[in-house]
């Protein structure tokens, strides 16, 4: 993995320690429904940053309290050292992309990005020139005369993107801005779009349900759930180290595996006993959830003694294209874990479904809850 | 969290400042929704306050009740109502839904000429069957002998001018209803091995059976509120609708009016909420994943339909032909030359040609102020954020003239606006009265085709606006309006026509200076000057043709070039 683009996003943001964007213990009830509650957030200048979450979770609650669509109960939103958490949308500042675009179908791409330009009584020669200028920073620049029907799912969301940022705003807000287009136009749209906001260095909020959207985008993920923030981190602090039981399950895959605390550095899963790296702290004989993730499963170049070396009968291999799933089970034991092996060991090590073979579940992978998980 | 709860922030729910948008939009609202109080509501308020007070004004409850219940030439046209509503109705959703399914499940050829011949009854006025029936089966008509013996004038004839009359509104909604069945039902019957009749038992029936419904409560209230029909054809039969005319027209008898509306109020009403209670069902009938039903080709079946459909058209023709005949012949029946001379409306009583460019300046009156009132409502009702109580008023109001018979709402407008005390008092008798009155009337389907239109386009249209700082009126000039121009042009045509040919609602209101085509063609009928009013009625079913077609043309040719955007 390359994490050179990060570490300089993060050298910018580090540059100015005054957050643009905070969020002070913002709830929204309807009715008798809580769909945020009690959420507090500090968004830096420049930065990428990603709502994740499943539906229902408040993602989209806490960017319409953002914009202003739908003002919070309580708490206050401050941007750029203002509190805008009274003002209505047209006195805030913000450039948004909808999921459906909602390009004006009876302007052409040119007058849909004027649109803001024209209403502001900029002259005409300069809007031309804006919106050429913004049509090539999208990548559209002789697309101007034609009508948003005319153009593919992708350059119809360019041009929603080149509208938002006509009034060079300091804030651009996504609303799930990649869902409508298939698969491969959005893998290469997350790029240009993190790329153009790189460039831009405009503090961006993107609300997405896909995990892979937003650990490729985002300078930090905001994980939500049931109206409150789980985890705020970098993605590959959410993806390796998840803070609770719901941000390991819902980004990326894992295990679960229920077990008993031993003392403060082993635990008994299911009669197979298991050492974690860091120490436990709840104490011997706490109920805890052993969390593993399926492709840090090491099968390959084992030595002999090595911590959490189990031997395992590989069950029916499932071919998923990169790698093959399977279920690995501890002989004398009820561990079941849950693995993808690669390509490259199946082949060398000539693994087959029923063969037992060594593994190991490394204790610096494994990550412990207590068990029922609490919050 | 127990300490935050007992801050004082979150006792009270932040609430938004409200920006220029929201107070135009505000303002917008409350003068439209005023309008509609003083044009909807309250002329149907003052109805209800005639029917419990004296003729000095003084309260008398429910004495001009007991007096109605207690004359028998009154309550017998409850009973003479109802049959012929049932009667009628029955009939013309048969035949309706016979010619829906030839439409929509048949692979019948002609079904385009078909459907143009299905709808010419819409634009008639309903005197114009009723006239083309006494040419037909009265005194001198040229098939009497068809009806052995019986008298047209009376139930028969009622039935029969009502039929005409409906049997497009009917069709209208049994089409919709059968058009949108899922074809994955009748695939998966078929795989099951149902036979043809056990289908349309378990699939066709159920599918529609909101459709018929919905159909047969239009058609029902339709009927019971028509009073052209009874009018011309009724003879000595009394109906409710021709009750009020008379005891207002004929006796003065205002009081007695109000009674008599109040309960032509309350089927229409019933059929009202019991049609809104359908709807919301309906609307969940059809999933999203439904492939659209593609009939095929039975050629009994399709013969078999043709031959139905063939015949309800060919009546529809005739009845046509018939008005048109008796409109150009010289002297019915002696006389059968052709010639205009009918169409020499200043030689008769009934306000002549004039009446006829009155009724087109009030239809494109009502059809321009009404569509724009009525568009600009619904999009405000849409768009506004917050002021709820204001919006569900409106929301009522909006739909309350769909349970208000036109006959209704002109008295009302009587007793509201003919009353020296009211400010308003003096559009009465003016044209103004007139346009507002018609508008008002049909203020309800112009306002559901208005939503339904607003709820097809983005929600976030004005919400991108507001970002980019334009104000909303912006938006709509620029965006909302372009785009649903086909339903606003929709609703203008919609407004012209019916303000063209309807009668109840203003048979009270005109004037001796704004006499109306319609209202000349009952008037001439009533003069026995039948043949005039043939023409008059021929006049009206001409222009409002004319009108038709050429927004068809426009539609086509002209919308095409002005809204290139809609293609790809």
């Amino acid at each position: 993995m390359n994490e050179q683009p990060v570490d300089l996003s993060r050298a910018r943001i580090g540059s100015e320690n005054k957050p643009y964007l905070v969020i002070r213990n913002v709830t929204k009830r309807f009715g008798s429904f809580t769909a945020l509650d009690d959420v507090s957030l500090d968004i830096y200048r420049g930065e990428f940053v990603s709502f994740l979450g499943p539906s229902g979770c408040g993602k989209t609650t806490l960017l319409r309290a953002i914009s202003g669509l739908d003002v919070q109960t309580s708490g206050v939103i401050e941007q750029d050292g203002r509190d805008i958490s009274r003002l209505p949308v047209g006195n805030r500042d913000f450039g948004i992309v909808f999921q459906s675009y909602a390009l004006f179908p009876n302007l052409t791409v040119r007058d849909n990005v004027a649109y803001g330009l024209a209403s502001e009584g900029v002259p005409r020669e300069e809007i031309t020139k804006r919106v050429t200028q913004l049509l090539s920073l999208v990548g559209l620049p002789d697309q101007a005369r034609k009508y948003p029907i005319q153009l593919s799912g992708g350059q119809q969301q360019r041009v929603a993107l080149a509208r938002a940022l006509a009034l060079s705003p300091g804030l651009l807000l996504l609303d799930e801005p990649l869902s409508a287009l298939d698969a491969r136009v959005r893998a290469r749209l997350r790029g240009e779009i993190r790329d153009l906001q790189g460039r831009l260095g405009i503090t961006t909020i993107m609300v997405t349900h896909d995990q892979e959207e937003a650990l490729t985008m985002s300078d930090r993920i905001v994980v939500m759930n049931t109206g409150r923030i789980e985890q705020v981190g970098p993605p590959d602090e959410i993806y390796g180290r998840p803070a609770t039981p719901f941000v390991a399950d819902f980004v990326g895959r894992m295990n679960f595996l229920e077990g008993r605390t031993l003392d403060d550095k082993r635990i008994d899963v299911r009669g197979a006993t298991l050492s974690v790296e860091e120490p436990i702290g709840f104490g011997r004989g706490t109920r805890v959830t052993v969390c593993l993730r399926p492709e840090d499963i090491v099968v390959n170049g084992l030595e002999d003694h090595q911590p959490n070396r189990l031997d395992m009968q590989i069950g029916v291999m499932e071919f998923v294209g990169s790698h093959f799933s399977t279920v690995l089970h501890a002989a004398g034991t009820n561990l079941n874990v849950t693995a993808d092996l690669s390509m490259n060991d199946v082949r060398s090590l000539g693994l087959v479904a029923g063969r037992s073979i060594p593994v190991q579940l490394p204790p610096a992978r494994l990550k412990v809850f207590v068990h029922p998980p609490q919050g | 969290m127990s300490l935050a709860a007992a801050s004082p922030g979150l006792t009270q729910p932040l609430r938004q400042e409200i920006s220029r948008d929201d107070l135009l939009m505000r303002a917008g609202l409350s003068v439209l929704g005023i309008a509609l109080l003083v044009f909807v509501f309250l002329p149907i308020a003052a109805l209800l306050r005639k029917a419990v007070e004296n003729r000095a004004g003084d309260f008398v409850g429910v004495a001009n009740f007991e007096r109605f219940l207690a004359t028998p030439a009154l309550t017998d046209s409850i009973g003479n109502s109802l049959f012929i509503a049932t009667t009628a109705t029955i009939l013309s959703t048969l035949a309706a839904f016979l010619f829906a399914y030839g439409l929509t499940r048949t692979c019948m050829p002609g079904k385009a000429i078909l459907t143009l011949v299905s709808q010419i009854p819409l634009l008639a006025p309903s005197l114009l069957p009723a006239i083309s029936l006494v040419y037909l089966f009265g005194n001198q008509g040229i098939a009497k002998g068809a009806l052995l013996g019986a008298s047209v004038y009376g139930p028969i004839g009622i039935v029969m001018g009502e039929v005409f009359w409906t049997f497009p509104h009917a069709l209208i909604i049994i089409t919709t209803a059968l058009a949108i069945s899922d074809g994955r039902l009748y695939e998966a019957a078929q795989a099951l091995r149902a036979r043809p009749w056990r289908i349309f038992w378990t699939v066709t029936l159920p599918g529609a059976r909101y459709g018929v419904v919905s159909a047969f409560l239009v058609v029902f209230v339709l009927v019971i509120t028509d009073f052209g029909v009874p009018k011309v054809i009724g003879g000595q039969y009394n109906v409710l609708a021709t009750d009020i005319y008379k005891q207002v027209i004929g006796q003065q008898n205002f009081q007695m009016g109000a009674v008599v509306g109040l309960i032509l109020l309350l089927p229409a009403v019933i059929a009202f909420v019991i049609d809104r209670i359908i709807q919301r069902r309906q609307t969940a009938m059809l999933s999203a994943r439904a492939v659209p039903y593609a009939p095929t080709p039975h050629p009994a079946v399709d013969r078999l339909f043709l031959a139905i459909c063939a015949v309800i058209s060919m009546a529809i023709l005739i009845i046509l032909g018939v008005a048109l005949f008796a409109s150009l012949a010289k002297l019915w029946p002696y006389d059968l030359t052709l010639s205009f001379r009918n169409y020499d409306f200043d030689r008769m009583d009934g306000g002549g040609w004039a009446s006829y460019r009155n009724s087109l300046v009030m239809a494109s009156s009502a059809a321009v102020l009404g569509s724009a009132v009525i568009f600009s409502c619904a999009y405000l009702l849409e768009k506004t954020r917050g002021f709820t109580i204001v919006r569900n008023v409106i929301q009522f109001l909006a739909l309350l003239p769909l349970a208000v018979p036109g006959l209704v709402l002109g008295l009302g407008y009587i007793f509201f606006f003919n009353n020296p005390a009211n400010p308003l008092h003096f559009i009465y008798g003016t044209m103004t009265i007139l346009v507002l009155c018609t508008v008002a009337h049909f203020y309800s389907v112009a306002h559901l085709t208005s939503v339904t239109a607003l709820k097809q386009i983005d929600p976030e249209f004005e919400t991108v606006g507001a970002s980019l700082r334009v104000p909303f009126y912006m938006t709509f000039l620029r965006v909302t309006l372009p785009v649903s121009l086909p339903a606003l042009l929709d609703i203008t045509i919609y407004l012209f026509v019916n303000a063209m040919t309807t009668v109840s609602a203003v048979v009270f209101l005109y004037s001796p200076s704004t006499t109306l085509a319609a209202v000349a063609v009952l008037n001439m009928d009533d003069a026995g000057d039948v043949a005039p009013a043939a023409a008059m009625a021929m006049m009206i079913l001409a222009t409002a043709a004319a009108v038709r077609v050429a927004y068809y043309l426009a539609t086509r040719l002209l919308l095409r070039r002005v809204q290139a955007w809609r293609e790809r």
